[in-house]
């Protein structure tokens, strides 16, 4: 006989294990599938863990706004429940959102004023007191250290900045996401590990269960594509599925490169999260007194779409394994040694390669699918961690609803947010929509 | 004075490597500037700017892309670079009569400096050879460096963690151990600075380096395997904090 679930949920990183964790609290009893070792051994580890709220639609702010709450209150969240690794720890270091050409800031502060987030103004003098390394000149377009415009001496300043006094990051994302299946395990969650799954088993148009490579079914009547980087493949082994989505979701190759701050700078004690849209970088301050330095997707820089099952295993060659390269190090360390001109650039690259589990518009798919009882948390493009735990309760009470009759398709459910006072549409996630040309296109959402 | 580093363009340390056949690895792997020709060229530098009048020349034998590792000691604060451009390996007999002669060829050189050792080929043979060919004084490990007029002080680390202090005539040869300095890394200014400055590149076969009366070649490689001895700390929490830090202390002499 095979074991039996209320519901199957493919992928145990930190989206999967907080809708494992809010569907037990309601009840259902929940199975967590992962390929990997361990939760949030996947994608999630190599996530860089930013929290914060600058998104190019309304409902993006609202939802990581709504993230903070979460983070701040980790313990609570939690429920106290003791993990045996430890906690992960929120780094409240607050943001900066350079203004500049490579950014929609205006539509971002836009939506910090509708959704009430807490801001600052900062022109030019303001961020050098706060970032005394900085240098400000306007360094647009973002160019390759190929191109020899790359080291054109620039002239004109950035026009100052947005700065939110709450924001920062999570020490260990893979760890967080740990806590999150401690945390659903007492509320009677299961979790299976270094299991894969092979097929999406469906009967008289509704899903039933998965297989696993070692030839185990195991069913269930709900089944939730939380894959990541893998979740096109998961997609694709669902009657109807992948055909059912208007939006796409494809694997994408990114490095995170780390690099020592000046010696005179404190910047794991002093530093801030800073979107630099005028050099195409994302910082934060990590253990070390170290940058961590993550790309923007400028146009200039290419695209890798790849195999998540050859990436992982070290195949595909120069520039599409899980290897850092040279060109990247360089185009990345150069970039903030722009804005950080006392800045060293050591010539062996450090870093992390892995990958986004990237949508058409680089905006997610939390939605229900064309097969009923399969349900969608993916396409999260690089940009979602932050908002792990508010996805967990919204997916829940999509799915529980959904089972309950409603037809999201046409009346789409409006999840009511825990701490901020508004609800959000989840149809703005459907996969059914248009892309969403309000969308960055970028790992900035 | 003419302060010549000897760099060399090695497979970086945390790169994956295959051996091909009996006695080739697979290249297709980052290769950058040695990590002990770092510690070189920050002191080559330092001492550059100590002394007016004196010029930083990188030299290496490599093939036509170690000009990235030149230019990489060039970013650094070397002020020009010599490629002697070959693509068959070299071993150090060989390598220290090219680096000999394109530095006699090019100048005159109060100090050659390289690191104490090249990360792929571990030979530590280079800076002696080089030393004979010109019959200069050689140090190696080097870890503390003063240059007062004609003389080098400098100490020399050795195994065990012993120092000797010599007083070397210049010019010396002296092999950069880690313990010399902590590498100056380039800033992007410093990158920027870098690229108006010239790397002469050389063929190898438009050198006379003469004929040597004794080769070595390698025979064979073979991927060596490190098998880690795992010990479990027992004892109760004192206990194992007490031997986690004499472990530090002694054994792993960090702290």
């Amino acid at each position: 006989m095979n074991k039996k679930y209320d519901a199957i949920i493919i992928g145990a990183g930190v989206i999967g294990s907080p809708i494992a964790y809010e569907l037990s609290k309601m009840g259902y009893k929940t199975l967590n599938v992962d390929k990997f070792h361990d939760a949030g051994e996947g994608s999630t580890a190599g996530s860089c863990a930013i929290v914060r709220a600058s998104y190019s639609t309304a409902d993006g702010v609202a939802m990581a706004y709504e993230g903070f709450k979460y983070w701040l209150d980790w313990e609570n969240y939690l429920d106290n429940v003791t993990d045996e690794k430890g906690l992960a720890r929120y780094m409240n270091t607050g943001s900066i959102l350079i203004k500049s050409q490579g950014h929609k800031w205006q539509k971002v502060q836009e939506n910090y004023e509708e959704v009430g987030v807490q801001y600052e103004e900062w022109n030019n003098d303001k961020i050098k007191e706060m970032v005394p390394v900085a240098d400000l000149h306007e360094f647009w377009p973002v160019r390759r250290p190929e191109d020899p415009k790359f080291f054109d001496e620039p002239t004109n300043e950035v026009e100052g900045a947005l700065f939110c006094p709450e924001g920062g990051d999570v020490t260990d994302p893979a760890l967080s996401a740990h806590n999150i299946m401690r945390a659903a395990e007492a509320k009677g969650a299961e979790f299976i590990f270094n299991a894969e799954v092979v097929d999406v088993r469906s009967e008289d148009g509704r899903v039933t269960g998965i297989t696993l490579k070692d030839g185990t079914q195991i069913d269930a009547g709900i089944v939730v594509n939380v894959a990541g980087p893998h979740s096109f493949l998961i997609n694709k082994m669902a009657e109807g599925v992948w055909e059912g989505c208007n939006i796409k979701t494809k694997a994408l190759r990114h490095e995170v490169m780390y690099c020592p701050a000046p010696e005179e700078y404190d910047y794991l004690n002093e530093g801030y999260h800073m979107s630099d849209g005028d050099i195409g970088c994302y910082v934060r301050p990590e253990v070390g007194n170290t940058f961590l330095i993550g790309s923007e997707d400028p146009d200039c820089d290419s695209q890798e779409w790849v195999d998540p099952d050859e990436f992982y295993e070290g195949k595909g060659g120069h520039g599409r394994d899980n290897v850092l390269t040279e060109e990247q190090w360089k185009a990345q360390c150069y970039r903030l040694g722009k804005r950080i001109p006392t800045l060293q650039v050591p010539n062996q690259p450090k870093g992390v390669v892995d990958l986004y589990d990237c949508s058409d518009d680089w905006i997610p798919i939390y939605d229900k699918s064309d097969l009923p009882g399969f349900y969608m948390a993916i396409g999260t493009s690089g940009n979602q961690y932050k908002n792990a735990p508010v996805v967990g309760r919204m997916m829940a009470e999509l799915i529980d609803a959904c089972e309950k009759g409603l037809d999201h398709d046409n009346e789409p459910f409006q999840y009511k947010f825990k701490y901020i006072d508004r609800s959000t549409d989840v149809g703005f996630f459907s996969r059914k929509r248009e892309i969403n040309y309000n969308s960055s296109f970028s790992v900035n959402g | 004075m003419q302060i010549y580093v000897c760099v060399k363009h090695v497979p970086d340390s945390s790169a994956v490597i295959t051996v091909l056949g009996d006695n080739q690895i697979d290249e297709n792997v980052i290769f950058l500037l040695n990590p002990y020709d770092e510690h070189a060229v920050t002191e080559a530098v330092k001492i550059k700017n100590s002394l007016p009048d004196s010029e930083v020349i990188a030299v290496c034998l490599g093939k036509d892309d170690a000009e990235k590792t030149l230019r990489s000691a060039l970013a650094m604060g070397a002020d020009r670079g010599i490629l002697v451009v070959s693509d068959a390996p070299h071993e150090s007999i060989e390598i220290a009569r090219v680096l000999k002669t394109v530095m006699a060829q090019d100048g005159i050189p109060g100090l050659i400096i390289t690191g104490k050792e090249s990360i792929d080929a571990k030979g530590m043979q280079t800076m002696f050879r080089i030393g004979a060919l010109f019959d200069f004084p050689v140090a190696t490990n080097v870890i503390r460096l003063d240059i007062e007029g004609d003389i080098a002080i400098v100490d020399s680390e050795l195994s065990g963690g012993a120092v000797d202090t010599y007083e070397m005539s210049l010019p010396c040869v002296i092999g950069a151990g880690r313990g010399l300095n902590t590498p100056k890394y380039p800033t992007f200014p410093d990158v920027v600075k870098s690229k108006k400055k010239v790397v002469k590149k050389i063929a190898l076969a438009e050198l006379d380096i003469g004929t040597s009366k004794a080769d070595m070649w390698i025979v064979g490689l073979e991927p060596l395997v490190l098998v880690r001895k795992p010990k479990e700390i027992t004892g109760d929490t004192d206990e194992v904090a007490r031997e986690v830090i004499r472990i530090l202390r002694e054994e792993a002499k960090v702290i």
